[in-house]
């Protein structure tokens, strides 16, 4: 019997040749698109850490070459080191204040204003003024409105007769006043996110819904918020992240201090590791802060997978 | 003919790179306007004397200098001659090769310029030279004339430290602030914590602890000059809200007149005016010199000051052409060009001689007087074991640290660095 080719065979064999020609069109876009991104990533991401976990490994002041191995000694440095659970709890702070105050404040001020108006984008714009300003441009600003000789705060307290501490030089104060900074950057960030989010949602949905009577805190209770899921999933990661490599308010405002209460991690691996010339230790802090990132991003993921299943 | 000029300008033509300037960076920190104005000046002057020899001056604000310099040196942009106050971080530098020698490069006669203090300060531990000083400053105790007269307080009763410290409750007690002090730098605050060691361990006290020998830094001495450091604190001396002050606040709290001592080197005579609300300061009558107070059984020399040397290094690569600039530049000519306004006080052989600002004189004198010439600890121990220093001191400023655990934390550094 000779073999014949049968209508089907011919189908799949011409399936096959699209798809393997196909794959070599995409392959040829990969290998033309892919390379400078991917160059540029493993220059100035992938090799900088491969470089600071092997620092971290080592004694080094930053000088001529790497030779003094030392095992995981700056790892114990690090996690005995009397500033480094300070500078780790402020993390945790800047993290639980964004979740906590500025997440929600963001959400409301992006219900209030997610209709359209004049006065409406006036406010939007204001709001979302501090994000565009340059972090240390914001920190000076800030410094000077908490100075306790000529700043703004003062002067508010002897209006109304309160007399106002030194907030950037007092252990009690400066981190809550660097929350402060840290909200007022950032919500109008969020609150954008949100707005986004929001006017995405059917105009029909909530007309029918208020038809049938659902109140307005029920509507965003019930309606928009659980709409906007994905917005608030990003916010968050975001707001996390963010404060994870919370680095260039805090030097112009408070510097780290005073008596370095006020580290967040970053800054904790600038003065400690880079101006103290220990490379080393600063490597061995980053490797740190790299895992607690990948960790948050992996915890992300899940999360992310659970909302969409949703 | 045509074929034979064409050739000969292709000739000149190879020929011009060879000619081209040599160009030399130097890299400084001098951020006064005039001041960068009068180091351009001898620069055009050395430049159209040697019109082979280009010289760039770019600047790094002081911070930025410190932050950027290790990999500056290590990368193909590193300069040719930059800024240092010498000391550990210095050593490290040449410890690691980013340095040339230049003991056989440069003249007698600029080494003669500088005397036997500036070559030591810039000769490494391994025996070579690799800079040429510049500047000496002294740290010392600036007071206002008019705020003492008005508290009533002999600056003469303040000669020992319990007379000291009677003279600034005498202060707290006429509601005027005594000390000012920019503790948010640190750095403001180590001063009264090295001039304490001086007087309590003297210089064979600092080295051996510097070397790690004994009880180091967690000695005796040490301890005590935390001691003497908390009563003072104690007495709550300085600004309100000094633990967030920069230098250059306490500068302009002096210069306004809002305290009466501010210890701090020599340069703050200008700085302090030019911190000051009013850009006058406090006017030179009004200005005064006090000695660090002496304390009964302390091992220091009562001549010793202390204060910095500063001056310039070559890096690895540095060609002859930046040598010749630097002795040009550090030339007696020159350098009493920036004796003459005030900037610094030169370290070149008589250049200091023209200096008419009655301060920079006396301090000139008080230097050349000196048993030991410290230089500032938190650049004579490194920017790690410095950096505690600094710490300690401002938490001792702020009465937040015990002086056993103050000393304690410096040792445990030393050691560490060891």
């Amino acid at each position: 019997m000779a073999s014949v080719a049968t209508g089907a065979d011919i189908a799949t064999s011409v399936g096959l040749r699209r798809r393997r020609f196909m794959e070599r069109k995409s392959l040829l876009a990969l290998l033309l698109f892919l390379p400078p991104a991917l160059i540029l990533f493993t220059l100035f991401i992938v090799l900088p850490m491969v470089d600071a976990a092997t620092f971290s490994f080592f004694d080094w002041n930053g000088y001529g070459p790497i030779t003094d191995f030392v095992g995981f000694e700056n790892y114990a440095d690090v996690l005995t080191h009397r500033n480094f659970g300070t500078a780790v709890r402020n993390s945790l702070i800047v993290v639980a204040v964004s979740l906590v105050i500025q997440l929600p404040l963001a959400m409301w001020c992006a219900i209030a204003l997610s209709e359209r108006g004049v006065h409406i984008n006036v406010l939007r714009t204001l709001f979302f003024l501090p994000f565009m300003l340059a972090e240390v441009a914001a920190g000076l600003i800030w410094k000077f409105v908490y100075d306790g000789n000529y700043g703004l705060l003062p002067a508010i307290g002897d209006g109304i007769g309160v007399d106002m501490p030194f907030v950037l030089g007092d252990k009690l104060w400066v981190i809550p006043a660097i929350m402060l900074v840290i909200t007022w950057k950032y919500f109008g960030f969020h609150m954008m996110i949100f707005i986004a989010g929001l006017q995405s949602i059917p105009t029909e949905v909530i007309e029918a819904a208020r038809l049938d009577g659902v109140r307005k805190w029920q509507i965003v209770r019930h309606i928009k918020i659980p709409m906007i899921r994905s917005a608030i999933v990003i916010s968050v990661f975001f707001a996390i992240t963010g404060a994870l490599q919370l680095f260039d308010l805090i030097i112009p405002l408070s510097n780290g201090g005073p008596s370095h209460s006020s580290h967040t991690i970053v800054t904790f691996l600038y003065q400690f590791g880079i101006l103290r010339m220990k490379l080393g230790f600063g490597g061995a802090v980053s490797v740190i802060l790299f895992i607690a990132c990948v960790i948050v991003a992996l915890a992300y993921r899940r999360i992310l997978f659970r909302v969409e299943q949703n | 003919m045509k074929r034979l000029a064409l050739a000969a300008m292709l000739g000149l033509a190879l020929a011009m790179p060879v000619q081209a300037q040599t160009v030399v960076k130097h890299l400084h920190i001098t951020s006064i306007p005039a001041e960068v104005e009068l180091m351009n000046s001898i620069a055009a002057d050395f430049m159209a004397a040697n019109p082979d020899i280009k010289v760039e001056l770019p600047f790094l604000e002081n911070e930025a200098f410190k932050a950027k310099l290790t990999t500056l040196l290590q990368s193909a942009d590193a300069p040719d001659v930059f800024h240092s106050w010498g000391g550990g971080v210095f050593y490290e530098q040449a410890a690691a090769g980013v340095l040339r020698p230049i003991e056989d490069v440069l003249s007698e006669e600029a080494k003669a310029n500088v005397g036997t203090a500036g070559v030591s300060a810039f000769t490494a531990p391994d025996g070579h030279l690799y800079g040429v000083a510049r500047d000496v400053s002294e740290v010392v105790l600036w007071y206002n004339k008019a705020l003492f007269e008005q508290a009533g307080v002999d600056p003469a009763s303040m000669a020992t430290w319990e007379g000291f410290l009677a003279g600034v409750q005498a202060f707290k007690d006429a509601g005027i602030t005594p000390i000012a002090i920019g503790a948010k730098d640190k750095w403001p605050a180590h001063f009264w914590w090295s001039k304490l060691v001086i007087r309590l361990a003297g210089q064979e006290g600092f080295e051996a602890a510097a070397r790690g020998e004994g009880d180091g830094f967690a000695g005796e001495d040490f301890v005590k000059a935390g001691e003497y450091f908390l009563q003072l604190a104690e007495l709550d001396p300085w600004q309100e809200g000094f633990l967030a002050a920069t230098y250059g606040d306490a500068s302009g709290q002096f210069g306004d007149g809002l305290a009466a001592m501010h210890l701090m080197g020599d340069w703050d005579y200008g700085a302090m005016k030019d911190n000051s609300a009013d850009k006058l300061g406090i006017p030179d009558e009004e200005l005064g010199i006090l000695p660090f107070p002496t304390i009964e059984g302390g091992k220091g020399d009562p001549t010793d000051t202390l204060g910095g040397l500063g001056g310039v290094l070559f890096s690895r690569n540095a060609s002859d052409a930046a040598v010749k600039w630097i002795e040009f530049f550090n030339s007696v000519e020159n350098q009493a060009k920036y004796a003459k306004d005030a900037y610094y006080i030169p370290i070149a052989k008589g250049a200091a001689d023209v200096m008419t600002n009655p301060f920079k004189a006396q301090i000139a004198q008080n230097i050349g007087n000196a048993h030991w010439h410290a230089n500032f600890f938190d650049q004579a121990l490194g920017p790690n074991v410095g950096g505690v220093v600094n710490d300690v001191s401002a938490e001792l400023a702020g009465s937040a640290m015990s002086a056993q655990e103050a000393a304690e934390l410096i040792k445990e550094a030393v050691d560490d660095s060891l």
